[in-house]
C-alpha cells in the first residue's frame, strides 16, 4: 500500500471500527427496548410512551450505518452482469466509474438531507419523547458524507476483485473480504 | 438534458452501480422532469421509520446471521433424517425439507447452499444418488423457503404492499399462512420426482433412538417456531416483538446453551446483518420517494390502461407475469425486485382482478424459481463456487428441478385456492 494511500484507508477502518460499536449499541437497544416493552405491556399494561418510535428511529440509523459499512466493502446491492462476464480490466473501470458516479450522489443525498433537517433544526420540530427531530434525521447527512468518502476511495483504489474466477459475492467471499 | 440523465443513469445500473443510488438518482431527476426539486427523493428515507414492521428485519436477520455461524444446519439435517430419512429417496426428501426451514430462517442469501449443501451433497452421493441429482437439489433448493415465515422477502413483501394498499386489505399473519400451501406443493412435487428418479436407493430403517438422538441435540432450536408464530398468533405480540423475542432466544441459546457462537465472534456477525439490513432498507428508503415520484405520475394507471388494449383476460397477463418476472428474478436480487416492481405490477394486477396476496405469491415463487435460472440466478454462481464444478454442469443439473418448479409455479398461479383457502 503506498504512503498516499495509507493515510484514507487508515480514516476508513477507523469508520468501520466506529460502524461496529455503533451497530452494536443500536441492535442491543432495540432488542432491549422491544422486549421491555412486551413485558411491560403484559405484565403491568403500561411501557415507555416513546418507546416504539425509538426503536424505529434506531432501525433507521442502523439502516444508515449499515449502508455505511456496505458502501466501503463494496457490497450494496446491485445489478452485477458487467462484474460476471466482463474482463478483468474492465471490470476495474467499472467499478472506478459507478464508485465516482455513487460518490456524487451520496453528496447530493448529504446536501439535501441537510436542508431539510436544518428546517426542523430551526421550527424546533419535535422527534419523540424528549429528542427533537433533527437528531433523530441528522444521521442521514452524516452516513451520506461516510458514504461519499467511502465511494471516493473506491473510485480512485478500486477493492480487489472477489469475482475470480467463477462469480462475485459468493458468501465464502463474503466472510473473509471483510475488514483484512 | 432528461433523456441524456436517463440514459447516464441505466449505463451506471448496467456497469454495476449500487441499486439504492440510480434509483436516488432516477427519483431526482424524476422530479426536475415534472418541475419539483429533487429535495422530494431525499425525505422519504426518513419515511422508513413510519413503517413499524420494518423493525422484523433487523431481528430476524441477525438471528438468521447467529444461526447460520452455528451448528444448526448439521442439528437440522440430523433431525430431518431421523424424521423422514427412511421414506423412499429418504435423504432427498430430507434435502428439501431441511432446506426450506433452513432457508426461511437465514434468508436465500447463498448461506443454505454453503452451510447445508455442502452437509447432504456427500451424504447424497454417498447414498448412491446421481451426482447430478445431488447437485441440481442442492442449487434449486437453495431458495425453497422464500415463502416460509419468518423469510425476509415475504416481510418485506406484505410491508411494501401494506403500503401501496391496493386491492383487498391484508394482514402478514394471512401472508404467512399463504406461503404455507405453496411451498408444501413445491416439496411434495419434488419429492415426487425424486422418487420416481431415485426411488431405488437402499434405505435407512426408522430408527427411534437416533430420533431421540436428534430431537435432544435440538432441544434449543426445536421451540423456534412456537417462539416465532406462538407470539403473534396468540396475540401477546406484534410481528416486531416476535422477531425482537426471536432475536433474543437465538441468541441466549447460541451462545449459551449451545455455546456454537463466542462472544468475540459477535461483532461480526452483527456487522454483517446489519450490513445486509441496511443495504436492503436504504434501497426501499429511496425507493419510497421513486414511487411516490411515479404514483405522481399516474405510471401504475397508464401501464394498466396500455395493457388492458393488448391483454384482455387475467389468464394471458398472468402468462406474461410469470414469463417477466422469471427472467427479472434471474437479473435482480429479491429484495430490489420487491421494492421497485411490487408498487408498479401490484394496481395492475389488482386491476385484472388478483387478490394482492395471491400476487404476492406468485411473485416471490418465481423469483424462487429466479435464484437458479440459467445463466445468471445466483444459486448457480453460489453452487459452481461452493462445489468447485463448472457453471455448466450445475445448469444442466438444475433443468430438471426448475421443470418440476415450473409446474407447481403453474398450479400456484392458475389455482389460487394454494394461497387463499384461508380467507
Amino acid at each position: 500500500m503506498s504512503a498516499r494511500r495509507d493515510l484514507p484507508e487508515r480514516i476508513r477502518r477507523g469508520i468501520a471500527v466506529l460502524e461496529t460499536t455503533l451497530l452494536l449499541i443500536l441492535l442491543a437497544v432495540m432488542v432491549g427496548v422491544a422486549t421491555y416493552q412486551i413485558a411491560a405491556r403484559n405484565l403491568f399494561g403500561g411501557g415507555i410512551v416513546w418507546g416504539s418510535e425509538l426503536v424505529h428511529v434506531a432501525m433507521l440509523w442502523v439502516t444508515m450505518i449499515g449502508a455505511v459499512a456496505a458502501a466501503g466493502t463494496n457490497r450494496h446491492i446491485k445489478i452485477d452482469l458487467v462484474a460476471r462476464f466482463a474482463s478483468r480490466p474492465l471490470r476495474r473501470l467499472a467499478q472506478r466509474i459507478t464508485a465516482a458516479f455513487a460518490s456524487a450522489l451520496c453528496v447530493a443525498l448529504g446536501w439535501f438531507s441537510l436542508k431539510f433537517i436544518s428546517g426542523d433544526f430551526i421550527e424546533g420540530t419535535p422527534g419523540f419523547g424528549p429528542v427533537p427531530a433533527w437528531v433523530c434525521e441528522i444521521i442521514i447527512p452524516v452516513a451520506a458524507v461516510a458514504m461519499a468518502f467511502n465511494y471516493l476511495l473506491r473510485a480512485i483504489w478500486p477493492l480487489p476483485d472477489p469475482a475470480e474466477p467463477d462469480g462475485p459475492d459468493t458468501p465464502a467471499n463474503d466472510l473473509d473480504e471483510d475488514e483484512s | 438534458m432528461i433523456w441524456a440523465g436517463t440514459a447516464l443513469i441505466v449505463l451506471m445500473a448496467l456497469l454495476g452501480a449500487p441499486l439504492f443510488v440510480v434509483i436516488l438518482a432516477a427519483a431526482m431527476l424524476g422530479f426536475l422532469a415534472v418541475g419539483g426539486t429533487p429535495a422530494s427523493a431525499v425525505i422519504s428515507v426518513y419515511e422508513i421509520t413510519r413503517q413499524p414492521l420494518l423493525v422484523a428485519l433487523p431481528f430476524f436477520t441477525f438471528a438468521g446471521y447467529l444461526m447460520a455461524r452455528a451448528n444448526t444446519s448439521e442439528r437440522l439435517m440430523a433431525l430431518t433424517q431421523a424424521l423422514f430419512g427412511w421414506m423412499p429417496a429418504g435423504l432427498a426428501i430430507v434435502g428439501f425439507v431441511a432446506f426450506a426451514l433452513f432457508t426461511a430462517l437465514t434468508g436465500a442469501s447463498g448461506v443454505t447452499i454453503v452451510a447445508l449443501g455442502g452437509l447432504i451433497l456427500p451424504m447424497l452421493k454417498a447414498s448412491g444418488y446421481s451426482d447430478r441429482f445431488s447437485l441440481g437439489l442442492v442449487t434449486t433448493s437453495g431458495s425453497l423457503g422464500l415463502l416460509v415465515v419468518p423469510s425476509v422477502p415475504l416481510i418485506l413483501f406484505g410491508v411494501v404492499a401494506q403500503q401501496l394498499g391496493e386491492g383487498e386489505p391484508f394482514t402478514l399473519e394471512q401472508l404467512f399462512i399463504a406461503g404455507l400451501g405453496p411451498t408444501l406443493l413445491m416439496v411434495v412435487l419434488l419429492s415426487v420426482y425424486a422418487i420416481w428418479i431415485h426411488g431405488g436407493v437402499p434405505r435407512a430403517k426408522f430408527d427411534t433412538r437416533k430420533l431421540r438422538r436428534a430431537l435432544v441435540a435440538a432441544r434449543w432450536e426445536l421451540p423456534l417456531p412456537a417462539v416465532v408464530l406462538g407470539g403473534i398468533y396468540s396475540g401477546y405480540f406484534a410481528i416486531s416483538e416476535a422477531a425482537a423475542v426471536t432475536a433474543i432466544y437465538v441468541f441466549v441459546a447460541e451462545v449459551f446453551l449451545y455455546r456454537d457462537v463466542k462472544w468475540r465472534e459477535l461483532p461480526d456477525i452483527v456487522r454483517e446483518a446489519m450490513v445486509m439490513v441496511g443495504s436492503i432498507l436504504i434501497i426501499l428508503g429511496v425507493a419510497l420517494g421513486f414511487t411516490s415520484y411515479l404514483v405522481d405520475v399516474d405510471v401504475p394507471e397508464r401501464m394498466f390502461a396500455a395493457m388492458q388494449e393488448h391483454i384482455s383476460n387475467k389468464y394471458m397477463f398472468l402468462i406474461l407475469l410469470n414469463i417477466f418476472l422469471l427472467a427479472l428474478g434471474a437479473v435482480l436480487d429479491v429484495f430490489s425486485a420487491i421494492i421497485i416492481m411490487v408498487p408498479l405490477l401490484l394496481p395492475v394486477a389488482v386491476g385484472y382482478g388478483i387478490h394482492p396476496m395471491h400476487f404476492g405469491i406468485i411473485f416471490l415463487a418465481n423469483l424462487e424459481i429466479g435464484y437458479f435460472t440459467p445463466p445468471v440466478g445466483i444459486n448457480l454462481f453460489i453452487s459452481s463456487y461452493r462445489f468447485n464444478r463448472p457453471l455448466l454442469d450445475i445448469y444442466a443439473a438444475c433443468l430438471p428441478f426448475m421443470g418440476v418448479m415450473l409446474l407447481a409455479l403453474i398450479l400456484i398461479t392458475y389455482i389460487p385456492w394454494f394461497s387463499t383457502w384461508h380467507l
